[in-house]
C-alpha cells in the first residue's frame, strides 16, 4: 500500500501543523479553556478563512469535498495540541449529518455557512440512560399545528454552548429502544423552551445538558424522512469515529513524545533514566500500540466515506476499540514514566493523558465497540 | 513590474538535527523538509507588493533536488505566479546557486529579485550579494521594510544599532530579514489552484552554468551538550560567579 500523502495534502497538513503551532502553544491553550466559550473564536474563524472548515463538506455544497484522509490531517493535528473547538462535532459529524438527511433547500440553506465557519452546529443524540445506543431515544417529538413540539433531555452535547444550531435525536412513534421512529431535527437553541446547562469536560473541551420542555419548532427543521434517521445516525457517527481515532493518533504522538523527552533529560542514579532497559520496555510497548493504532485511524479513514456496509462498520468497531485501548494504555504508560509532574495541570501531558482516556467514552467505549464487532463478526 | 524570488528547501526548523556518524554533514533521512522561513517572508513580500499593484508577476525560482518542487508548489499557493526548478542532486555551494540564479536573472529579466538574507541549513548569508556582485544590480540587505517609488526601491535595512535606509535603482536585489512581514498560512482555495500554476524544470547545462565547487565540508559537529546548571545562595554570590568565573560582568 501506497501511504504517500499527495502534493496538496502535504501542504494542508503543513497548512494545519504551522497554523497549530503558532496558535495553539499550552500557554494559549489554557486562556482558551478559561474564556467564555472554552475554545477560541478567533481560531475557529481562522480555519474558515483558510478553508479547513470546509473540508468534510461536499463541493457542491460550498465544501472542498475532502476524503476521510484530509479529515484525518486535519484531525491529527487538533489532537496533537489538544485543540478545544468542536471541528469533529460540528465540521464532521453535525455537517454529516445535515449533508445526508437534509433536502436541497436545507443543505443550500445551512451547509455554505457552515463551510466557512461561520455557523457552527452540534449533535445531540446522547441521554442519560441510551449509554451509546442511537436508537435509545426517549425525547419526544409530537406533531402539532404547523410543526413539532419536543420534549426531553440530551446530555453531554459538546459545543451545545456555543453552536448556531443542533441536531437533535427525537422519537416521533414507536416505543423506546425501537430502531424505527427516530427522527433528526434541527434546533435553534435560543428556541422558546430550551435551557441549556453549560460545563467543561474533564478532558477540556466544553459541553452542555440541553432540556427540551415543549418547546415547538416549525415542520421544515425536520431532516430526512420522519422516523427513518437511525442508519443516517449510525453512518455518522461512524465519519465521526474516524475523526476521533484521528485526533486521538495526534494526542498520543504528541504524549510519546514528551515521554520520550522526558526520559532522555530526567536524571537518576547518575544518569538518564531512559538509560534503563525496564523504561526502554516500556517505550518499546508505547511505540508498538501507537504504531497499530495509526494503522487503524487509517483504515477507518479509508472506510469512513465508503458505502455503508457491514463491513464498514465492523472494521470501524475495530479500530475504535484498538486506538481507545492504545490511548489508555499510552496514557497510563506517559504518567508511569512521568511520576508525578505527569499530573500537574501545568504540563500538557497531563492534558493529554484525561483526553486519550475520555475519548473511549465518547461515541461509544471499548466494551460497545468491541461488543459491536463480535456481532457483526457472527451475522458475516 | 516582475519580480524574481528565491526559494530554499531546507530542513524544517522545527526538526532537531543530527550529525551523521560519519561527522560528513547532516542526516537528512526521514527528516521533514520546509521552505526556508527567510525565504517565506520573501514569498510574503513579493505577494503583498503584487496585491498593491506595484508587482505584476511573481516568478519563483529555487535550485536543488525534483522533491524541491514541493516548496515551490507552497509558494504557487502562497500566491507567486509561476515558478522554476533549476533541478541539481549535487550539493552547491553559495557561488554555484548565485551563478544559476544570475542565469535565471537574464532569462526572465525581472525588476526585483528578493531572496532571504541566509538559508537556516548552512547559514552562510551569501548568495543575495554573490548575486548582486554578477549581475551587477544594487543590493538592499536585511531589509525590514521594502517601499518600491517609481524606478527606485527604498530598503530600510536592520544594521548594527539601528536601522538605514537605502534607495535602489531598479532593477535590484533585496534580502529579507525576520522583521520584514509576518508570512501568511496557504489557504485551501490557493492550494488547489497552485495545482494548475505553470512550473518550469531547467538544469544547470541547459542555462550553460557550471557548478564545480571550490570549497569541501571537511567536517560537520554537533554542538557540545549543555552541562547542567548550579544553584546559588544568593545574590551576592551570583553576582561573584558572573564576575569571577563566567567573566560576563
Amino acid at each position: 500500500m501506497d501511504f504517500t500523502l499527495s502534493e496538496e495534502q502535504q501542504m494542508l497538513q503543513d497548512t494545519v501543523v504551522r497554523l497549530v503551532r503558532d496558535s495553539y502553544s499550552f500557554e494559549q491553550r489554557e486562556q482558551f479553556y478559561r474564556s467564555e466559550p472554552g475554545f477560541s473564536w478567533a481560531f475557529w474563524q481562522q480555519l474558515g478563512e483558510l478553508g479547513l472548515c470546509s473540508v468534510p463538506i461536499a463541493e457542491a455544497h460550498g465544501g472542498f469535498g475532502g476524503s476521510g484522509v484530509d479529515n484525518l490531517l486535519i484531525m491529527t493535528e487538533l489532537g496533537r495540541n489538544l485543540c478545544l473547538e468542536p471541528f469533529l462535532q460540528s465540521q464532521i459529524h453535525g455537517a454529516g449529518l445535515l449533508q445526508q438527511l437534509g433536502n436541497a433547500q436545507q443543505c443550500e440553506a445551512l451547509l455554505p455557512r457552515v463551510a466557512s465557519g461561520e455557523l457552527q452546529l452540534a449533535v445531540a443524540l446522547e441521554e442519560s440512560q441510551s449509554h451509546y445506543l442511537l436508537h435509545d431515544v426517549q425525547t419526544r417529538a409530537v406533531v402539532v399545528d404547523g410543526g413539532w413540539k419536543l420534549s426531553g433531555h440530551k446530555v453531554v452535547v459538546v459545543g451545545g454552548h456555543s453552536a448556531g444550531l443542533i441536531l437533535l435525536s427525537a422519537r416521533t412513534a414507536g416505543e423506546p429502544l425501537d430502531e424505527q421512529g427516530i427522527s433528526l431535527f434541527l434546533l435553534d437553541p435560543a428556541s422558546v423552551g430550551v435551557s441549556r446547562r453549560a460545563y467543561p469536560n474533564i478532558d477540556g473541551p466544553h459541553a452542555c445538558d440541553v432540556v427540551l420542555d415543549e418547546v415547538f419548532i416549525a415542520a421544515d427543521s425536520l431532516l430526512g424522512e420522519p422516523g427513518r434517521a437511525l442508519p443516517a445516525l449510525r453512518y455518522q457517527r461512524g465519519r465521526a469515529i474516524a475523526a476521533q481515532c484521528a485526533e486521538a493518533v495526534g494526542g498520543m504522538q504528541e504524549a510519546f513524545r514528551l515521554t520520550l523527552d522526558y526520559l532522555k533529560t530526567r536524571q537518576q542514579f547518575g544518569a538518564p533514566i531512559g538509560k534503563f532497559q525496564v523504561l526502554q520496555h516500556r517505550m518499546a510497548d508505547m511505540r508498538g500500540e501507537l504504531e497499530l493504532a495509526s494503522s487503524m485511524a487509517i483504515l477507518a479513514a479509508c472506510v469512513a466515506d465508503e458505502v455503508d456496509s457491514e463491513e464498514r462498520s465492523r472494521r470501524l468497531a475495530a479500530a475504535k476499540f484498538v486506538v481507545v485501548r492504545a490511548a489508555r494504555f499510552i496514557a497510563e504508560q506517559a504518567i508511569q514514566l512521568h511520576g508525578g509532574i505527569g499530573m500537574t495541570w501545568e504540563y500538557n501531558l497531563a492534558h493529554h493523558a484525561k483526553r486519550l482516556v475520555m475519548l473511549s467514552h465518547q461515541l461509544g467505549d471499548d466494551d460497545h465497540h468491541l461488543q459491536a464487532y463480535a456481532e457483526l463478526l457472527k451475522s458475516a | 513590474m516582475k519580480v524574481l524570488v528565491a526559494i530554499k528547501r531546507v530542513v524544517d526548523y522545527n526538526v532537531k538535527v543530527r550529525v551523521k556518524a560519519d561527522e560528513s554533514g547532516v542526516d537528512l533521512a526521514n527528516v521533514k523538509m520546509s521552505m526556508n522561513p527567510f525565504c517565506e517572508i520573501a514569498v510574503e513580500e513579493a505577494v503583498r507588493l503584487k496585491e498593491k499593484g506595484v508587482a505584476s508577476e511573481i516568478v519563483v525560482v529555487s535550485i536543488g533536488p525534483t522533491a524541491a518542487q514541493e516548496q515551490l508548489r507552497t509558494a504557487l499557493a502562497l500566491g507567486a505566479d509561476r515558478a522554476v526548478l533549476v533541478e541539481s542532486s549535487e550539493e552547491l555551494n553559495s557561488l554555484a546557486v548565485a551563478k544559476l540564479l544570475k542565469a535565471v536573472v537574464d532569462k526572465e529579466q525581472p525588476q526585483l529579485v528578493i531572496l532571504g538574507k541566509q538559508a537556516i541549513d548552512s547559514d552562510n548569508n551569501q548568495t543575495g550579494q554573490m548575486l548582486g556582485a554578477l549581475t551587477g544590480y544594487a543590493q538592499g540587505t536585511f531589509a525590514s521594510k521594502v517601499e518600491v517609488a517609481g524606478d527606485k526601491v527604498n530598503v530600510t535595512r536592520e544594521i548594527d544599532g539601528g536601522l538605514q535606509t537605502v534607495a535602489l535603482n531598479l532593477p535590484a536585489i533585496v534580502t529579507t530579514d525576520l522583521r520584514l512581514n509576518e508570512p501568511r498560512y496557504a489557504s485551501l482555495p490557493n492550494i488547489m489552484k497552485a495545482k494548475k500554476k505553470p512550473l518550469e524544470v531547467l538544469t544547470p547545462d541547459a542555462l550553460g552554468v557550471t557548478t564545480t565547487s571550490t570549497v569541501k565540508t571537511l567536517k560537520v559537529e554537533a554542538p557540545a551538550g549543555r552541562s547542567a546548571g548550579i544553584k546559588v545562595k544568593s545574590v551576592a554570590e551570583l553576582v561573584e560567579k558572573l564576575k569571577n568565573e563566567a567573566k560576563v560582568i
